[in-house]
């Protein structure tokens, strides 16, 4: 489960998240919807204790993470796998030395088990051609896809938590990567994705939440989401049924 | 910035150089990382300095020609050449030459790794970001300076000798004597300490800006170029205090 107590954050000077209370459980798919700068990356940054909030206090599996050291974090961080914006792919490594990272740091595996775990990997989504390549050589959608490959390579999380994980992706990769996270998540293990595609988030989650200004203004399933009135969701709604020119 | 994130930032600094400098002696060593550091701040930077060396040492030496000629001193070229290239040019040229290609390159590409949350994966992952890319970037600088100062020093010496025998028609073993003379160690050793603090201050302060970019790419143009234009300034800055401080040490008199 994870808590967040009346958490404050700031930039800087600028308020990002202002008094924000929810709880979610390890098992629940949910999307956290948003503009640009509303502060959802914030909030998942805060979740692995990249961040440290300036007020309240957060708790993963029961554990109060707020005051906890950098190196006391790492067993909290292995309960997460994370696809940062644009897959946050390591660019001075090719495909499978990006992949084999989280291997080499976690593992005792020999240099042909982890070869072989990468390629098995990257064959789960289509990619194992390109493992020479590197980060900059690959499309947009074989980034992400390589990059959650990665998170998962070395540990089994309890949760996934992906950063506009379709967006700038063409429909067909889009697709794709809503597949793979529907497929990933099949064995009951939940998500939290932050996204402001409202159709991608209605298609993969269950639960919604959406930021304003730091401020959580809705919390609820899919059909409270579509006959929500607040002016902000109406105005997401609409990417669903954009008016014709 | 007031005073207080001044100080704020001047703290971080001094805890993110504590902190690279610590990780020499402490595990894990990220060899591959260090080796990687070491041939782009040192080969990639052999030539540049190759060039500048040899133009600096050759302007220095017509300077003096021209200079000294007139007054008859003309045999001093050579160990006015060597004291001032070995003590305090070459060094303080290789270093500003080393901050502008190398210290830029390390504040871009920690910057851009920034903004593309590689540092925050690298944490996620449970490497210290300090060990796995400041620590090989300190040590890469804290060995390639000195060698590639001591590289310049030869070049700009070679320099001062081509115009000193051929443009000023000095004897060539009057020159090699005169550079002869003036290799001793307290005039080796005082430009050899410069680079080691040197190097150490580029990385540290490259380092930390691009760590610190914040703002997309305007942040990332402005944390290159404080990157250089500090480590500059602090070069500076520092070769008078060194130079202050090896005076008295080594005894030279004023």
């Amino acid at each position: 489960m994870i808590v967040f107590d009346r958490v404050s954050f700031f930039y800087g000077t600028q308020q990002v998240l202002k008094d924000t209370r929810f709880s979610i459980r390890f098992n629940e798919r949910v999307a956290i919807l948003g503009g640009s700068g509303d502060g959802k990356t914030t909030l998942l940054k805060l979740i692995l204790g990249l961040l440290r909030p300036d007020s309240g206090r957060i708790i993963i599996d029961g554990e109060d993470i707020t005051d906890k050291k950098e190196d006391e974090l790492r067993e909290i961080r292995m309960k997460f796998s994370i696809v940062f914006q644009e897959g946050a792919l390591f660019d001075s490594l090719n495909v499978k030395e990006n992949v084999a990272f989280g291997l080499r740091e976690y593992t005792k595996m020999t240099e042909e088990e982890i070869g072989q775990k990468v390629r098995e990997l990257l064959g789960k989504v289509g990619v194992e051609h390109a493992m020479e390549l590197m980060p900059e050589e690959l499309s947009g959608g074989m980034h992400r896809r390589v990059a959650i490959m990665r998170s998962l390579a070395a540990f089994e999380p309890k949760m996934f938590l992906y950063d506009e994980a379709t967006t700038g992706l063409d429909p067909v990769n889009a697709d794709i990567i809503c597949r793979l996270i529907l497929d990933l998540s099949k064995d009951g293990k939940g998500f939290i994705i932050v996204t402001h595609k409202v159709f991608d988030a209605l298609r993969l989650a269950d639960r919604f939440m959406f930021l304003k200004s730091g401020s959580i203004i809705f919390d609820g399933n899919k059909d409270q989401l579509m006959q929500s009135s607040i002016s902000e969701i109406r105005i997401f709604l609409r990417e669903l049924n954009p008016p014709l020119a | 910035m007031g005073t207080k994130e001044l100080i704020s930032e001047l703290q971080d600094f001094y805890l993110l150089s504590f902190r690279g400098f610590l990780g020499l002696v402490r595990r894990p060593y990220y060899s591959k990382d260090i080796i990687e550091q070491m041939d782009y701040a040192g080969a990639g930077s052999f030539f540049i300095i190759l060039l500048v060396s040899l133009f600096l040492g050759m302007a220095l030496s017509l300077q003096l020609s021209a200079e000294l000629s007139g007054l008859g001193f003309k045999m001093y070229i050579g160990r006015i050449v060597g004291v001032s290239i070995i003590r305090e040019i070459g060094p303080v040229m290789a270093a500003l030459v080393f901050a502008g290609r190398v210290g830029s390159g390390m504040a871009s590409e920690l910057g851009s790794m920034i903004l593309g949350h590689q540092v925050d994966t690298l944490r996620v992952f449970g490497v210290d970001p300090v060990k796995k890319l400041v620590t090989p970037r300190i040590l890469g600088s804290l060995i390639m300076l000195p060698a590639l100062t001591i590289i310049g020093d030869t070049v700009s010496i070679l320099g001062g000798y081509y115009i000193a025998v051929f443009v000023s028609h000095q004897s060539g073993a009057v020159y090699w004597s005169s550079i002869r003379g003036v290799l001793n160690f307290e005039n080796v050793l005082s430009g050899f300490i410069k680079p080691f603090i040197f190097g150490y201050l580029i990385a540290c302060i490259s380092c930390y800006m691009g760590l610190s970019t914040k703002g997309g790419a305007i942040g990332l143009r402005r944390s290159t170029t404080s990157a250089v234009v500090v480590s500059f300034i602090m070069i500076i800055v520092a070769d008078f205090i060194l130079t202050r401080i090896l005076f008295y040490v080594l005894g030279f008199s004023l």
